[in-house]
């Protein structure tokens, strides 16, 4: 069953535009220019209980905009919304309940408490029962390592400790969906593992559907079955992880090392071409890019090793930042355009 | 129902308790604002004895009842303190308004709330400073039960009063983002027309009618002349009812005006 269903929700920002300068700032006040700026342009969207969802895009795509249309903050200038059943702008309160929200920038704690005060008053609003909440506190403290935090102010901790405070205040009430804006922002390895493995707990024992927008590609590789990529507020690829990286990872290197330093050119099959030919200190090295779709791993170390001696050699595949780095450049634009 | 209202109640009375928690986070701000207040207050005494020099009563008022009225003024000024307009401004301005609106209870009423235990937190901090008056200044306070009773009933109401309104004006913010002119004017009004500077009985016919008009003088003023003996209390029954409609009446616009504001919201920093 869908828990989130959108239909051509759109939101468009009424802005002023202002010259520059003193003669600009006077002008405004007596003929203020309005500026729309479109941004979320008609996403269709349907997100089914207990899923992950990587939400991504660039700076200024739209992703915390439908965050924030989704948890009800924002009125969608056009289009519909629906959270559990719900219009969460109409119906704020009842889908407040139900929701978690973490905006890695922003703390819904209070700032010059301690983490426990703020804990024990989200339990109280949300009406979560003693003994629940107890036995919550002890879980969360002990996969998120609160219990040194208890005691500390807000305005105390570090990004990465405020993170996981953070998280706890989200999730104290079991909500059924949690949206997680950027909350592995400026973190350090660990406290992303941390986190990571918070989040895929609670998915994996409470089926809590995940909505995550990120700009760490770590993140929705390790946390995401799906992805949805917004540019410019519309929406230009939802699916798995898997398919986009077939369709965008369809080049592969392979890197030799030989025995003796490379001089001639070497002869390959077709498909395949050089990436570094070793000269200097490294002459000893071959890099090799080709296309999957024309030509296969074995051919080429076949075709290489038939012509120079080599000692070792690696394969790999492109990451996921690489082929979001190309879908950001345009390449799902160009499509989406056609 | 009793039930369920009761657990409402308990909700919100816990949200309000964080009040003084944060209060006293710094107890630097506390002992900042009593040698304030009590410099304040012993200008105050000196300039109202200097207008007096020449004279024994100014609109019906001698010195000793002003200086009362004075000096409970400045003990009970939380009652006029209002923070709403910069308290949105800034939480739409950092973003913080997104946390406040994903609160599973209703805005205003958590608002209400905390602004009440607010006040109350900020009286009771006033204590220290009520015995400056009393054993500095020789205030006397008033003994009369009934006027304590209609002083608190009318000083709630008009408290009431004052955030209703205070909420319509921090609703334009919505619209605007930019709050520091209009936090400072409306704070400039506040001190004039609550009376907490002069008492309104001293002031021209028509000025007395609309500072009596505003929300700042029912929160501060009107209670205050209860207590104080400047309205008699034969007058309770028709200034209180005149609270209640004007609570009704701001209360009602407050609600609407935020039903309409809150679609303007902008969540400023992505």
């Amino acid at each position: 069953m869908a828990v989130i269903e959108t239909e051509n929700l759109t939101k468009v920002y009424r802005t002023t535009r202002k010259d520059p300068g003193l003669r600009g700032a006077v002008k405004a006040l007596y003929h203020p220019q309005f500026v729309n700026k479109l941004a979320v342009d008609r996403i269709n969207l349907q997100i089914e209980a207990g899923e992950v969802v990587g939400y991504i895009g660039v700076n200024g795509a739209g992703k915390s905009t439908t965050i924030k249309m989704l948890t009800g903050i924002l009125l969608p200038t056009g289009g519909k919304v629906r959270v559990l059943g719900r219009d969460p702008h109409r119906q704020r309160v009842d889908n407040a309940r139900q929701i978690g929200v973490v905006f890695g920038q922003r703390t819904q704690m209070w700032w010059d408490l301690a983490l426990i005060e703020s804990l024990n008053l989200i339990a109280r609003i949300y009406e979560v029962e003693p003994a629940r909440y107890k036995q919550l506190l002890d879980q969360f403290s002990e996969t998120l390592e609160l219990d040194e935090l208890l005691r500390l102010p807000i305005r105390n901790m570090s990004l990465g400790q405020k993170m996981r405070a953070e998280l706890a205040a989200a999730l104290i009430h079991e909500p059924q969906i949690v949206y997680l804006d950027e909350p592995t922002i400026g973190l350090d390895l660990i406290v992303k593992e941390r986190i990571r493995e918070f989040i895929r707990q609670q998915n994996r024992e409470k089926g809590t559907t995940v909505i995550l927008t990120t700009h760490d590609l770590g993140d929705i590789e390790e946390l995401c079955q799906r992805v949805v990529i917004i540019d410019n507020g519309r929406l230009i690829y939802d699916g798995p992880i898997a398919t986009i990286k077939d369709r965008f990872g369809k080049f592969r290197v392979i890197t030799f090392e030989t025995c003796n330093p490379l001089t001639g050119a070497i002869n390959l099959p077709e498909g395949a071409e050089v990436v570094t030919n070793g000269h200097g200190p490294e002459d000893h090295k071959l890099a090799l890019r080709f296309d999957r779709t024309q030509t296969s791993a074995s051919k080429v170390a076949h075709a290489v090793m038939d012509q120079v001696e080599v000692v070792d050699f690696s394969l790999s595949e492109p990451g996921l930042a690489s082929i979001v780095k190309q879908i950001y450049n345009g390449a799902l634009r160009e499509e989406f355009a056609e | 129902m009793i039930h369920l209202m009761r657990r409402r109640a308990g909700i919100y009375a816990a949200f309000a308790g964080m009040v003084p928690k944060v209060f006293l986070a710094y107890s630097m701000w506390f002992w900042v604002g009593l040698v304030l207040n009590t410099i304040a207050m012993t200008i105050l005494v000196f300039f109202w004895q200097a207008v007096y020099s020449n004279t024994t009563s100014i609109a019906g008022l001698d010195l000793n009842q002003t200086l009362t009225y004075i000096l409970l003024a400045q003990i009970f000024a939380p009652l006029i303190e209002i923070n709403m307009i910069f308290e949105f401004g800034y939480n739409l301005r950092e973003g913080g308004i997104a946390h406040a609106l994903l609160r599973p209870m209703d805005f205003q009423s958590g608002m209400y709330a905390q602004h009440m235990m607010q006040t109350f937190t900020a009286l009771l901090l006033q204590i220290p400073m009520a015995l400056v008056a009393w054993l500095v200044f020789g205030l006397r306070f008033p003994h009369d039960i009934q006027a304590w009773a209609v002083f608190v009933i009318s000083a709630l109401l008009g408290r009431t009063i004052l955030f209703f309104f205070d909420w319509i004006l921090a609703c334009l913010t919505f619209y605007t983002t930019e709050v520091w002119g209009l936090g400072v004017l409306v704070y400039g009004l506040s001190l004039f027309f609550s009376g907490s500077l002069v008492p309104l009985a001293m002031v021209p016919g028509w000025l007395q009618t609309l500072a009596l008009a505003t929300p700042f003088a029912q929160a501060l003023y009107v209670p205050l002349s209860f207590l104080t003996g400047i309205t008699p209390l034969s007058q309770a029954p028709t200034v209180l009812a005149v609270q209640v409609a004007m609570l009704i009446a701001f209360g009602v616009c407050s609600r609407l005006f935020f039903r309409v504001a809150v679609r303007k919201v902008t969540v400023q920093g992505g």
